[in-house]
């Protein structure tokens, strides 16, 4: 096996991927839950899920954050946390994608409204790369 | 950390996976639902149903209905008073109006009127004394919205018909930053237009 592969799949390299997701995770579900209903506007501009779903998106998705980097950061149940953050990132990244696509100039609504980032390419890239960190966190460590 | 090569109790993920989902969905519907969340701007619940049933074509007849729609939701009727105006009310969300509401609001420059379609859509026509106030603009901007001078008189939104989303925001909006009699043209420009209403054509905003 490679040195590369070899190094991500250290428990410290999982470790620290998880924590660090788990930090951005928090922050954005706190954020969203600060400003439900800003979030749930975010949603609707997306355009992407019928409109009786948003607001139990909105109501649900940033708990699930919550609790989700809570997990990573307290290490308890923290190789699921992980692998559901990075299927949540992944799902935000393919949103963001498909909004940058259709040229919707919106917020991303990534933090809430505590971030007045909008939907382009940075923010793609910047999804992107979480959404790697968080598929190290939910790699399985390898012994050595 | 590297303990020899003795194999690790092998856990399956999925439980734990399962059991953060539905714990945060739990906490969020509950936080959300029994009243821990304090900030009732965004109202019930289940906010989307308000806007479902706009969004469904529930929409009040001018004159008297049998079987009051709101009866459920303890709001008034759109009440025909006399032979007079029918009367949009504080409901604390947009009321639903119709053609013939609209166009008896409109021949009476009893309502501010706002067209919450693109500029240009607004520049091609519009109903007759409508102010131009595009949704995307509209929503970025509460400063403007509270600052629109309505004269007293409630507000009328319409958009370019469909599922009208984007008026429904604006309307919303409008409430949110404390008007208080709103009312949603749900049939939109279309439908005046098929009815073979007047329709104003002046470049520009107007009223602002």
């Amino acid at each position: 096996m490679g040195t590369i592969t070899g190094f991500l799949a250290a428990p410290a390299t999982i470790r620290v991927c998880q924590i660090a997701i788990g930090l951005i995770l928090g922050f954005a579900g706190l954020a969203k839950i600060g400003d439900l209903q800003s979030f749930a506007v975010q949603i609707h501009n997306f355009r992407m899920v019928p409109i009786p779903v948003e607001n139990l998106i909105a109501m649900t998705l940033p708990w699930i954050e919550v609790v989700a980097a809570l997990a990573l950061i307290l290490g308890i149940e923290s190789r699921a946390a992980a692998i559901l953050a990075a299927a949540l990132m992944a799902l935000f990244t393919i949103a963001v994608a498909v909004a940058f696509a259709r040229g919707l100039d919106i917020e991303c609504g990534c933090f809430g409204t505590a971030d007045a980032s909008r939907v382009g390419a940075v923010k793609l890239m910047q999804n992107a790369g979480m959404t790697a960190i968080a598929g190290v966190a939910a790699l399985r460590p390898r012994r050595r | 950390m590297r303990s020899s090569r003795e194999a690790v109790v092998e856990k399956s993920p999925w439980t734990g996976l399962v059991v953060i989902a539905l714990a945060g969905s739990l906490l969020g519907v509950s936080y959300n639902w029994f009243g821990l969340n304090s900030g009732a701007a965004w109202g019930l619940p289940w906010i989307a149903e308000d806007r479902v049933a706009l969004l469904e074509g529930e929409q009040l007849v001018s004159g008297t209905s049998d079987g009051d729609p709101y009866a459920t939701t303890q709001v008034d009727p759109l009440a025909i008073v006399g032979a007079g105006l029918p009367e949009i009310r504080s409901h604390g969300r947009p009321l639903p109006i119709d053609l013939q509401a609209v166009e008896q609001y409109v021949a009476a420059d009893a309502a501010l009127v706002i067209d919450a379609r693109d500029r240009f859509e607004y520049d091609e026509g519009h109903i007759p004394g409508a102010i131009s106030l595009p949704a995307d603009e509209a929503v970025t901007d509460p400063a403007r919205l509270q600052a629109l001078d309505t004269g007293g008189r409630p507000l009328i939104v319409y958009c370019g018909g469909g599922t009208c989303e984007t008026s429904l925001d604006v309307a919303y909006e409008l409430i949110a930053v404390g008007h208080e009699r709103v009312a949603v043209y749900m049939g939109g420009f279309p439908e005046w237009l098929d009815a073979g209403n007047d329709v104003a054509v002046d470049a520009a905003g107007g009223g602002r």
